[in-house]
């Protein structure tokens, strides 16, 4: 018997994620700034949705559900099955923190950017000097590196799992349920129109961003 | 019909200019010096200048082709910022307006053959000295956009500066992407 593991918001704001960095990356290849920028804002409306629904969302979605302290991390390293909840494990929550903290670097640098030509700039900018820009910039490119190497962990973390362990973890993510162990506790789902609300507030937060941060 | 005026005074002021760098030219390839006021189109010669003679000179010209780029880069930095501002300091903007005026004509005899990235390094791709036509006009269209700017900042609309300002971006752009190595 399959059992909801993650909700609808969590798998659409996972793939969408991923396509935008790969779409950030293969745009400023490219050449073509313009979109790279409005794919970082994209990726910024996702960060501020998943920062909410983590607090308010459902139960696997809830960074107080899944982040603990390194004791846990060590215990669960001892013995894996002791964990008895659906959704990340303390292991994995360490990656999802990592992950999410470093694309949230990796935007603030680009948001204060501006490229080399002074051609295109983040709407933030502007409210940093020149050489702070051009420096962010420089550290934009370099930090990508610290990005890409965490994805790499992540699909290799998968990799293992499928391979070492017997265990799929990609098609949940795709169909949001998986078959749990007897006494593992599955998602409790979260109200949708609290994901709305959650997007919507996403949404004014990054237009405000990106329209400079003016004050009220 | 002012900003024509001026757009013709710069597009006059600028053919000058190549005119002497083709002038220099036409001795070496004894090509016939014809009393055309226009400069023939697509004439590689006017970019990719003469040959340095040594590796010493070519590296030479590649540091002032550095720095001189750079110092561009640095004033479109600089406009940018003002551009972004609802009234610009004009001051700024033609001071910057014509520091690239200034150091846009020396683009077409900054990537003489021999100053690629086999000598020594730079971002200056090969194919610039493979599509010569091509670099040629491309280098013609940021110099007058170059030109053309600087009578904008110096007439003062701002709202013909912030559009001029674009298409001189342009005219960068159409020359860094193919012909421009990724940072290493």
């Amino acid at each position: 018997m399959k059992q909801p593991v993650w909700d609808l918001p969590i798998r659409l704001f996972h793939w969408l994620l991923a396509a935008l960095i790969a779409f950030s990356w293969w745009s400023v290849k490219n050449h073509h700034t313009d979109w790279h920028i409005w794919s970082g804002f994209a990726i910024l409306t996702l960060l501020f949705f998943r920062l909410l629904w983590g607090l308010v969302g459902s139960s696997t979605a809830r960074f107080s559900s899944f982040v603990r302290g390194p004791r846990a991390v060590r215990d669960y390293l001892h013995d894996s099955t002791n964990w008895r909840v659906a959704g990340h494990t303390p292991l994995g929550a360490l990656s999802v923190v990592a992950l999410l903290g470093a694309i949230a670097v990796q935007v603030g640098l680009g948001l204060v950017s501006t490229d080399e030509d002074g051609l295109n700039e983040g709407p933030l900018a502007q409210l940093v000097s020149l050489n702070v820009s051009e420096t962010a910039r420089d550290l934009h490119e370099l930090f990508f590196n610290v990005v890409l190497g965490l994805i790499v962990l992540h699909a290799a973390a998968i990799l293992y799992f499928r391979l070492v362990l017997g265990q799929k973890l990609v098609k949940p993510m795709i169909t949001g349920r998986a078959a749990l162990e007897p006494g593992v506790e599955p998602m409790r789902t979260g109200k949708w129109w609290v994901a709305v609300i959650c997007l919507l507030a996403a949404f004014a937060v990054t237009r405000w961003i990106v329209a400079g941060a003016p004050p009220f | 019909m002012r900003n024509a005026l001026l757009a013709a005074t710069a597009a006059v002021a600028l053919l000058a200019g190549c005119r002497q760098s083709a002038d220099d030219q036409a001795a070496n390839t004894a090509a016939p010096k014809s009393s055309q006021v226009l400069p023939i189109t697509d004439d590689p010669a006017m970019v990719s200048a003469r040959a340095p003679a040594s590796k010493e000179e070519a590296l030479k010209l590649m540091h002032d082709r550095h720095e001189g780029m750079e110092d561009i880069g640095d004033a479109f930095k600089v406009l940018g910022r003002e551009m972004k501002a609802s009234s610009p300091n004009l001051a700024t903007v033609r001071s910057s307006a014509a520091t690239i005026a200034g150091l846009a004509p020396k683009v077409s005899a900054w990537f003489p053959t021999g100053t690629g990235p086999d000598i020594g390094k730079t971002r200056a791709k090969p194919e610039i000295w493979r599509k010569p036509e091509d670099f040629a006009a491309k280098t013609r269209a940021f110099q007058a956009a170059a030109q053309k700017f600087d009578a904008t900042a110096k007439a003062g609309d701002v709202t013909a500066i912030k559009a001029g300002f674009g298409e001189l971006g342009k005219t960068c752009k159409a020359c860094h992407d193919p012909y421009r190595a990724e940072k290493h």
